[in-house]
């Protein structure tokens, strides 16, 4: 009986202008946004990777030079696009993609989209995942307000119910005929997507296919838990034009209101200081240190290597002083970076909770959550970029120093061979598996099963207890 | 041997009408148990009483016509038996079955038809009768056998296959004929269904009341319409104020009597 329901809803509303229309133009912005977005992504992929060889080239051709020196000189650290990259940007536009390495700093990130962009770009940067979120959502809405309530409206619910056909059956009828409909928009949408997975990744991930199939299914529930919603609700509301401002307002709340909402209340209850004032907090401390911290003093760092050899004069060390004070230096900047790095990441993180713990109140934050994590753009995986950047920094600046500390003397100068640049490995960057982001995102996922069982047990109710008439 | 539709509508008739027969006969001695019956039936909207202790039978081939003001509770009576509201009390039987505890298997034995039949203004006339008879249980019907019900209930050839934004009132309430056709339920529940038709498809529409009474259906008839119910009635029951203030058959009374009796009532 289900199936004839479900072919009666699906051609009903395909029949319909209104939704040929609708669906037409979100649609075209979808398949659009998608080609755009990885267009884009393969050619910031393959720029990254242009920058990445020629500042790998730069480096090693340096010459012969000072250890130090070419710590300096330093080395840059590119974020790759990831293979999903194309279907939800995530934070990159605003959090960049490189990073410049050296000695004794943790700089910050470089080349951020958002930075460069007009004010007409950020309007018109519409991308698949926002049409996701946001549009479809809006045309579930507009194919399901009337879908009981119009019905009982128009007096053709009475004529159903008297066949003898079931209400729940005729809701699940309902939700998969307009199941049916959307899959018209959604099924080539999911098959372009896939094809660009297939015939050329923007970027590097572990199983993108795997990923894209769990993204699919992440924004099957979101929509699956608004088609419900909007026929509970148009179950229980005396008239379809009150059910379709009822959903408009839900539409409202979870798409525009509770985003904000959820941005100032997580930096309201876990505030992060303004970027001037962790630069000045960082330089302060450096210059003096900070809660047994200290600063290494040069002399003293001597005078114990002097003690270590039993010697009395520097020049007799068989080791070069400066090098062994450069990374005690290193050492102690790495404990401030690491103190107020971990205090600044440590609030995202619990900003982040605020976010996922919020989406009870709107399905859109925890599909966002999850949407950006499966696409490798989020602050979580932008965190763990960075954190792999600076320990490769570390890495290098230490076996520098070391370079210097063991091939020279104090108050020699010395000149690495230009060889030694190649020794150096590049820096590798594994991205995070889809397990692990999973795992992190373990509270969005469970919020939006409680979203889909809530959106469940509201229509059985909201259904069970429609008027007829 | 004849196998054209005329011939097997022929034999489907005949069937019936042996069918109907025996119903007619079992209901006559009062062995049968009856299709709609109402059991002090109550309805209670706050303080109104839409309903009052309704007590009332409809046997095999019987067309009962529940007449009354607006208000007086024909409606009501009607979707109770659709099992659309829940009785205050006292309780409603179809076919021997509860509504209330068997609400979707009672709905099996019923064709319902409102005054106003809606339809799906995006599908034609032919594909409505098909939904409402697939969800009926009736989804082996092909299309061949489907147009002949609704040229049977009186739509055009030609119309069949057009949408439904484009009928008259009176064609859709040749497809809601249909659609109770299609069902070949044991009742038909009919609410004011000639109000706004001409007259000639007030009489198309008494013509398939026969045919169904001669196929056994037993038909409980909301209606305004007294000339209607003294010609296509069997009993014919007055309600006011949620009450059955009188029951007759339509053998004992002419159609002056029916409008006396009806005024006199409504006049108490």
């Amino acid at each position: 009986m289900i199936r004839h329901i479900v072919r009666k809803e699906f051609m009903d509303v395909v029949r319909d202008g209104r939704f040929r229309w609708c669906a037409a133009l979100i649609g075209a912005l979808l398949l659009v946004s998608l080609g755009t977005g990885w267009v884009q992504a393969r050619n910031a992929q393959k720029e990254l990777a242009a920058a990445q060889a020629t500042a790998r080239d730069h480096w090693e051709s340096q010459g012969e030079k000072n250890p130090h020196s070419a710590a300096h000189y330093g080395v840059y650290a590119f974020k790759p696009r990831l293979a999903l990259s194309f279907v939800d940007e995530g934070v990159d536009s605003y959090a960049g993609t490189s990073v410049f390495l050296e000695a004794h700093r943790q700089n910050d990130f470089l080349l951020r989209p958002a930075q460069d962009a007009t004010p007409a770009q950020r309007f018109g940067a519409l991308t698949a995942a926002q049409v996701l979120q946001h549009l479809v959502p809006l045309l579930i809405i507009l194919l399901t307000f009337g879908a009981l309530a119009g019905e009982r409206e128009r007096g053709t619910l009475r004529q159903l119910l008297a066949t003898g056909v079931g209400r729940l059956e005729l809701a699940l009828g309902k939700a998969l005929g307009v199941a049916a409909a959307l899959a018209l928009l959604l099924v080539p949408a999911a098959l372009v997507g896939a094809a660009a997975i297939v015939i050329g990744s923007p970027g590097p991930a572990t199983s993108p296919i795997v990923r894209g199939a769990v993204l699919t299914g992440v924004y099957l529930v979101y929509f699956a838990t608004f088609i419900g919603l909007s026929l509970a609700v148009s179950a229980r509301a005396p008239s379809a034009r009150t059910a379709l401002v009822i959903l408009l307002a839900i539409w409202v709340v979870n798409g525009l209101v509770a985003p904000r909402v959820a941005v100032d209340l997580s930096k309201w209850l876990y505030p992060t200081p303004s970027a001037v004032e962790f630069t000045q907090t960082l330089g302060s401390e450096m210059a003096s240190g900070v809660d047994g911290i200290e600063r290494p003093d040069r002399a003293a760092s001597t005078q114990e290597l002097l003690d270590q050899y039993n010697l009395e004069k520097v020049e007799d060390l068989p080791i070069n002083a400066i090098g062994v004070f450069l990374q005690k230096s290193e050492e102690f900047g790495n404990q401030i970076y690491d103190r107020n790095y971990g205090s600044l990441w440590s609030t995202f993180e619990r900003q982040g909770y605020v976010h996922e713990a919020l989406a009870v109140t709107a399905p859109l934050l925890a599909v966002r959550t999850l949407s950006m994590g499966l696409a490798g753009t989020d602050v979580e995986q932008h965190r763990h970029f960075a954190a792999a950047a600076e320990d490769y920094r570390r890495v290098l600046v230490e076996r520098l120093n070391r370079e210097l500390t063991e091939n020279s003397r104090t108050g020699e100068v010395y000149l690495a061979a230009a060889d030694l640049w190649s020794q150096m490995p590049p820096f590798q960057y594994d991205a995070p598996t889809m397990a692990w982001v999973l795992q992190n995102r373990a509270l969005s996922l469970l919020v939006l099963g409680l979203w889909l069982a809530g959106a469940f047990v509201a229509v059985v109710a909201a259904v069970r207890r429609a008027e007829v008439a | 041997m004849e196998t054209g539709p005329e011939s097997r509508m022929n034999n489907e008739s005949e069937v019936a009408t042996a069918d109907a027969t025996q119903k007619h006969a079992a209901a006559a001695d009062g062995t049968s148990t009856p299709v709609l019956e109402a059991r002090s039936l109550s309805k209670r909207y706050g303080e109104l009483e839409a309903v009052a202790g309704l007590d009332l039978r409809v046997d095999p081939t019987e067309i009962y016509c529940l007449l009354g003001p607006n208000g007086a509770g024909k409606t009501t009576t009607i979707h109770l038996f659709l099992g659309f509201l829940e009785p205050t009390s006292g309780s409603v039987h179809v076919m021997g079955m509860d509504v209330a505890d068997e609400p979707l298997k009672s709905k099996n034995h019923l064709a319902y038809i409102p005054e106003q039949v809606m339809l799906y203004r995006n599908l034609s006339g032919l594909e409505n009768l098909a939904y409402f008879s697939a969800l009926g249980g009736k989804e082996s019907l092909s299309t061949e056998r489907l147009s002949e019900i609704l040229v049977e209930a009186g739509l055009q050839p030609e119309a069949v296959h057009s949408r439904v934004s484009e009928y008259s009132k009176g064609m859709r309430q040749k497809v809601g004929n249909a659609i109770a056709i299609a069902k070949e339920a044991d009742a038909l529940l009919l609410d004011e269904p000639t109000s706004g038709l001409d007259p000639q498809a007030s009489n198309e529409f008494s013509e398939l009341l026969e045919r169904l009474k001669e196929r056994g259906v037993a038909v409980l008839m909301a209606t305004h319409d007294l000339f209607r119910a003294k010609e296509s009635g069997s009993r014919i029951g007055i309600m006011r104020y949620g009450r059955l203030v009188a029951e007759m058959t339509t053998d004992e009374i002419g159609h002056a009597d029916l409008e006396r009796i009806y005024l006199d009532h409504m006049h108490e």
